[in-house]
Formats: C-alpha cells, sequence, structure tokens
C-alpha cells in the first residue's frame, strides 16, 4: 500500500516537472524541473531498493551533471531571457521526433516488462558483489566495458587540457 | 629535479608555519579577557584621564572660579555650544567690572573638540572624565557650569604659580615645557589655534 | 567480542519499551508510520537544537580566541543568546526582491536545507540512535550532501545580484573540487575497513580505530577530510564565497528572516556533520575507548552512555575546526584551487594506493598485534 502511494507520487512528479522542463521558457528553470525528475529517479531506485544506484544517481546526476549544467547557464550571455518561441515547422519537427521516441521507448519497455520484474526480484545488492561484477572477467563481470570507459575519460581529461592549455 | 624538491620543501614549510600558526592561538586562547564587563565594574573602572567627556569649571573651598567672563570660549566654538552672559557691575572702588553671569554649556550640541579650554586665557574650564551622561531629555543636557553665586578669584601673586599646573595637564597639545611665563603659553597657544578657526567656520 | 555489560543510561532501552509497547496494541502498518514520524519529529528537533547549540558555542569560543568573553548577558553565561537570535530571525521580514526569479529565490534555501537534513540523518548519534543505515553509508552521505551546492547556485543567480552571483560561482568551483578529496579520504577508510556501511565500520573499531589502524595512510586521510570538509562547508580559512569584504555576504547576501536562517543553520550543521562523519570513520565512533584485555577498564568505560562518547569525540572535532578558522588567514580563490588540485588530490590518490598496500600486505595495526 504505502509502496504504491510513493510510487504515485514519483511518478506524478516525474510526469509533471518533465512537461514542466519542456515547455519553460527560461532556461535555468528549465534545469531546475530536469534535477527534480533526476530527484525523483533516484527515490524510484531507493523505492525499488537500489541503494546504489539511489547513491550514483544522486552523486553522478544530481550533484555532478547538474552542477555543471547551471554553471554553464550560469556563464552563458543571458540566462534570465526568455526563449522565442521557435517556428511552426520546427515544432512539428519536434513534436514528431518526440512521439516516434515515445513510441520505440514503449515499445521496448513493452517487450521487457517480463524480465523487469524478474530482475527486480533479487534486489538486495551490495556493495561486495558490484565490486566484483565491475572488476571480474567471468561470465555476467564487466571488467572490460568498466576500463573502457575509463580510458574514453581520461581521452575526455586529456582533450580539455590539450584546448584549455597557454600555447 | 629543483621543482620537485621545490614542491616538497614547500608542502612541509607551509605545514609547519601552519602549525606554529596555531600554537600562537593556543596561547591566545589561555590569555587573560581584556573585555570591560561594564555596569558590573564601575568601582574599578579606569578611564583615561585625557577622555573627554563634561566640560567643567571647577570652584575653589570659597566658591570661586576663574573665568572672567572674556567669551573667548564662546567665540572658539565651532558648534555655538557656549553661551557665555556676562553682567557688568560696579566695584567698591568705582571701578567698571564684568563679571560672569552664567556659563552655559550644552552636552548634546558639543564635539568635545577642547577648543574652549586650550583657548581659555584663564584656565576656568577643563573637561572631565565623568563620562556616564545619559539623560531623558534633551533639555537635560544644557549645564550651567558655573556654581550658584559663586564669584570670581582675586589675583594674588601666591596663587598664580599654582595656576599653570592644570593648564600642562590639560593642553596635551603644547609640546613646549610650561614653566613660569604665563604671556609665552599664551601666545603660542593663540597660534596654534589660529589656522584652525577658519576651518571650523567652513563647516 | 561483543560485551554484555548493562548499559543503564543506553537510550535502547526506552526505544525498545516504546516499539514493544506500540507493537503489542496495533497493527505492524501504525506502529511503522507513528515511528517514522516519531523518528523524523526528533531529528528535525535535533537538527534545530543541535544548531542553536553550536551557535553558541561558535560564538563564546570565537570570543575566547579573541581575548573577549562573548555573549554573556541573555540568560546565565549568555546561554539563551542564540535562542534570543533564533526568535528575531523568525520575527523578521521576508525580503522580496524585485526582478528577481521568486521561484528560484524561495526554493533554494531548501536545497541546501534538505541536503544536510538528508545527510544529519545518517549519522549515528548512539547505540540504537542511527536512522538511515544503508549499505552504501560512505556513498550516501558524500552523494546527499552535494545537493546543497545546487541551493548555493540558485541562490546566487536568482538574487538578481553580482556579488551573490560571484560569491555562488566561487562556492560552486571550491565545492567541486573539494569534494572530490572529502571522498578519496573516505575511500581509504573503505579500503581499510572493507565495508562502505557506518554500522559495521563502527563494530569493527572496537579495539582500534581507523585512524590507528591504518597509521600513516589513516592520518592523512584522517587531516585531508578534515581540511576538505572544511573547505566543502564553506568555513575557516576557506570562507571566500562570503568574503564579506568583497562579497558582503556572498550568495546569501539577498537573504533575510528565515531564509537567511536556513543558510545560517545549514552551515552550522554542515560544520557538525563533517565532524561526526570523521568521527565515525575515523574515531570509532559512537564506541567508548576499549582496550583489549582491560575488561574492568572496558567496562567502566562502556557504562557511560554511547552518544556522550559520540558527542564528546564530535565537539573535540568541532573546536579544532574552530580553531583553524581564529589561525588562519582566507586563501585567495587561486590558492584554494592550488591547495586542491596541486597538494590534496595528488597525496589523496598516492595515500589510497598506499592504504592498498598496507591491507593487502598486512601491515594494519591490527594485523600486526593481532587485535580483534
Amino acid at each position: 500500500m504505502a509502496h504504491q502511494i510513493i510510487f504515485f507520487v514519483l511518478a506524478l512528479i516525474i510526469t509533471v516537472f518533465s512537461v514542466m522542463a519542456v515547455t519553460s521558457k527560461q532556461i535555468i528553470r528549465s534545469a531546475t524541473y530536469l534535477l527534480f525528475v533526476l530527484l525523483a529517479t533516484a527515490g524510484l531506485y531507493l523505492l525499488l531498493g537500489y541503494n546504489y544506484l539511489f547513491a550514483v544517481q544522486i552523486a553522478v546526476y544530481a550533484g555532478g551533471v547538474m552542477v555543471l549544467f547551471i554553471f554553464a547557464i550560469l556563464l552563458t550571455n543571458k540566462p534570465g531571457e526568455s526563449l522565442k518561441t521557435e517556428l511552426p515547422v520546427r515544432r512539428i519537427a519536434a513534436a514528431v521526433t518526440a512521439i516516434a521516441g515515445l513510441a520505440f521507448c514503449a515499445h521496448v519497455i513493452y517487450y521487457n516488462i517480463k524480465k523487469v520484474t524478474v530482475l527486480v526480484e533479487q534486489a538486495d545488492l551490495t556493495p561486495q558483489q558490484l565490486g566484483h561484477t565491475m572488476m571480474g572477467t567471468d561470465k555476467y563481470q564487466y571488467l572490460m566495458p568498466f576500463e573502457t570507459i575509463s580510458i574514453l575519460l581520461l581521452a575526455c581529461i586529456v582533450g580539455a587540457i590539450m584546448i584549455a592549455r597557454k600555447r | 629535479m629543483d621543482s620537485v624538491s621545490k614542491y616538497f620543501s614547500g608542502l612541509f614549510t607551509g605545514i609547519f608555519s601552519l602549525l606554529k600558526g596555531m600554537s600562537v592561538t593556543w596561547k591566545e586562547l589561555w590569555t587573560p579577557k581584556v573585555t570591560q564587563q561594564y555596569p558590573e565594574n564601575r568601582d574599578t573602572l579606569v578611564i583615561s584621564d585625557r577622555f573627554r567627556a563634561e566640560l567643567t569649571m571647577p570652584h575653589d573651598e570659597n566658591n570661586e572660579h576663574a573665568c572672567t567672563a572674556c567669551g573667548i570660549c564662546q567665540m572658539n566654538c565651532p558648534n555655538g555650544t557656549i553661551v557665555v552672559t556676562s553682567q557688568i557691575i560696579e566695584t567698591e572702588d568705582g571701578k567698571k567690572k564684568k563679571i560672569l553671569d552664567t556659563h552655559q554649556w550644552d552636552l548634546g550640541m558639543c564635539t568635545f573638540c577642547n577648543l574652549c579650554v586650550i583657548t581659555c586665557p584663564s584656565d576656568a574650564i577643563k573637561f572631565e572624565n565623568t563620562f556616564e551622561n545619559a539623560v531623558f531629555t534633551r533639555s537635560k543636557l544644557v549645564q550651567k557650569l558655573n556654581n550658584e553665586g559663586s564669584s570670581l578669584r582675586e589675583k594674588k601673586k601666591e596663587v598664580k604659580p599654582v595656576e599653570p599646573k592644570p593648564v600642562v595637564e590639560a593642553k596635551p597639545v603644547v609640546e613646549a615645557p610650561v614653566t613660569e611665563a604665563k604671556p609665552v603659553v599664551e601666545k603660542k597657544v593663540t597660534e596654534e589655534v589660529k589656522p584652525e578657526e577658519p576651518k571650523a567656520e567652513k563647516e | 567480542m561483543i560485551l554484555n555489560y548493562s548499559q543503564p543510561l543506553e537510550i535502547t532501552n526506552l526505544t525498545g519499551w516504546l516499539d514493544s509497547a506500540l507493537r503489542s496494541s496495533m497493527s505492524e502498518f501504525w506502529v511503522l508510520l507513528i515511528e517514522f514520524v516519531l523518528v523524523g519529529a526528533l531529528l528535525l528537533t535535533a537538527y534545530a537544537v543541535i544548531a542553536l547549540i553550536l551557535i553558541y558555542a561558535e560564538r563564546k569560543i570565537t570570543a575566547f580566541f579573541q581575548a573577549r568573553y562573548g555573549p554573556n548577558r541573555v540568560g546565565k553565561w549568555g546561554l539563551l543568546q542564540s535562542v534570543a537570535d533564533m526568535i528575531k530571525i523568525l520575527l523578521k521580514e521576508i525580503v522580496k526582491i524585485n526582478r528577481s526569479d521568486r521561484f528560484l529565490f524561495f526554493a533554494a534555501p531548501f536545497f541546501m536545507i534538505a541536503a544536510s537534513m538528508m545527510t544529519f540523518g545518517a549519522i549515528p548519534f548512539g547505540k540504537g540512535l542511527h536512522a538511515v543505515d544503508f549499505n552504501i553509508g560512505v556513498l550516501y552521505v558524500t552523494a546527499v550532501s552535494s545537493l546543497g551546492i545546487i541551493g548555493v547556485l540558485l541562490a546566487g543567480w536568482s538574487s538578481n545580484n553580482k556579488y551573490s552571483m560571484i560569491g555562488a560561482m566561487r562556492s560552486g568551483a571550491q565545492f567541486v573540487s573539494y569534494e572530490l578529496s572529502a571522498g578519496f579520504a573516505l575511500m581509504t577508510i573503505v579500503v581499510l575497513a572493507g565495508t562502505m556501511q557506518f554500522s559495521t565500520m563502527i563494530e569493527g573499531q572496537r579495539f582500534c580505530w581507523n585512524i590507528f589502524n591504518g597509521h600513516i595512510s589513516s592520518v592523512i586521510a584522517f587531516v585531508i577530510y578534515l581540511i576538505s570538509g572544511h573547505a566543502e562547508t564553506n568555513r575557516g580559512p576557506f570562507d571566500l564565497p562570503e568574503a564579506e569584504s568583497e562579497l558582503t555576504a556572498g550568495y546569501h547576501t539577498e537573504y533575510s528572516g528565515l531564509q537567511f536562517g536556513f543558510y545560517y543553520l545549514a552551515e552550522y550543521l554542515n560544520m557538525f556533520i563533517i565532524a561526526s562523519i570523521a568521527t565515525t570513520v575515523f574515531l570509532g565512533g559512537f564506541l567508548p575507548i576499549q582496550v583489549q584485555g582491560w575488561d574492568a577498564f572496558n567496562g567502566i568505560m562502556s557504562f557511560i552512555p554511547t552518544y556522550v562518547w559520540f558527542f564528546g569525540k564530535t565537539a573535540v572535532l568541532i573546536f579544532l575546526s574552530l580553531w583553524v578558522r581564529w589561525s588562519f588567514p582566507r586563501l585567495r580563490i587561486d590558492q584554494l584551487l592550488n591547495l586542491e588540485w596541486k597538494y590534496l588530490l595528488p597525496i589523496n590518490l598516492i595515500n589510497i594506493v598506499l592504504m592498498v598496500i598496507l591491507v593487502l600486505t598486512g601491515l594494519t595495526l591490527k594485523d600486526i598485534f593481532g587485535i580483534m
């Protein structure tokens, strides 16, 4: 019962603030609404018992990405100004793209819903299990992608230093 | 190599200096407190003699003061704080003489600049360090400095050397040690005060 | 070995009695609901009360460092001063700023207070006084405390004031950089303790605190954690986001009344949170001082309730923070970033490797002396 109520509250927050993030005319407000969406998503993870995912969602998205977003917005020219409405052609194009994306996601979710429920059942994940999965080389262990991503991030850092460095 | 050693020496000297700074503040934590707990320590409170809080006119035991009602203090006051009223009486030997009627001083307007005390030729007024002057109505700030029924002290030869003493105390401005010659002192005083006067008038 | 001495002053006696009393009279759902509400209310009250005590302590100790007496008029020794201040701040008008983003302006303090409140819940105050105990406790604390910076940034932007804006940007840069080394310092200890959960981490420190267990590496991590914790809370020599000589009050310049009170409260509570997490992770948390083998001594020590130990250890760290605050001059922004990126972060990375080596080669004190 309580789970149901919390789920519906979180779902409502996610839906309302997603729509507001898209329709808001001030970019900084959009960013704030997006932050609420991300926080509510973290709440969903917590509801499912994925503590680790919850903490990572908050640390990475709310604490890291959103701070960078807000920083970038604050450094742009006139962050407080309202946006103008776009041309009708663009609006139609955007609407079509959005509906296409929605259809794709709905399709994937609809055909995978059974698998998701199976995964949720074995929820209680300890950091030890997680670490072994991340660092192991056996079946269903992910050392390779983990290291690939770290190399990608390293490349990003080196690139940033190259751009920022004084010549 | 040089930059590496610089990095580490900088690191360790930095840590050392921070610890030294903390030891200094640790000692400071235990030093006696310097705060004056004012209303409680009224009896032991030490106020500097030079602190100017209230203008007074010293009277001696015969209820006599030294004010000749010349009005120089009134003229020198930048704010018009002092009002000297005098009256002219005739003495027994038939001379006309100006004597002090009231010497009025308004604490509320005073800036405590000390010009009246410096310029007074007969050192009749001085600033005291009694600082508790708060009152509930503004009219109480206007004070009459001469006592009721007081009179001018007669000039006597033996009193004179006594008088310059408070002059020295009241005038820290005067550099030269004042000893006997009174006119010299007065000249110096007027010289010093003069350049300040126009300033005060402009304001 | 778990000690089973009678601990009559322990709060678990009271909570256990309350729980069984509730369970005997109503269903599971209502028991849980009542207990959740009670815990929430208690945490909120503790939050406010601790902030009041901290404000008083800070003013008093600051005064002692400057050879003054500090507040001493309201109540005995000025004990009621912060209560009087609180009443004043509650009664003050909330000023509305022209041409500011009203919604963000009002929302910003809540981010700040919610972040520090959520972290506050994860602190183990004593045996049985631990509201949120995830198996990823350390990660949770780092994650949740990073939310506060959004409040600062939004406050700076929505105030429509360049000083607030500069203060917020400085604060953001400072927080993002120092969060990194605070996290690394905690991770060093996670390597040593082998767990992220606060309760098991504390249990593991019964006879040997983590700061002693990992000797060199732990001490370095402890110092780095304290430095970066200071910087994260914008206090001490790192208070340049609110450098009053340059920026009036930094990001909270335009706030007044209760909203300012939120920032004020959150600042003091963040100091407390940093100190209490350092206590939990490095100094054995709420456990009393115990020496293996000295059973009589251990018995006497554990007679003192655990929450007293916790607040005592935290108070020492808070005093240390105040001591540092009144010893050192404020850093410039370039010095601040130099300190983080050129000193703390490299040292931290080397330190974490050193800790791994210590643990793997069995050179921790527990391994050497065979302590439980």
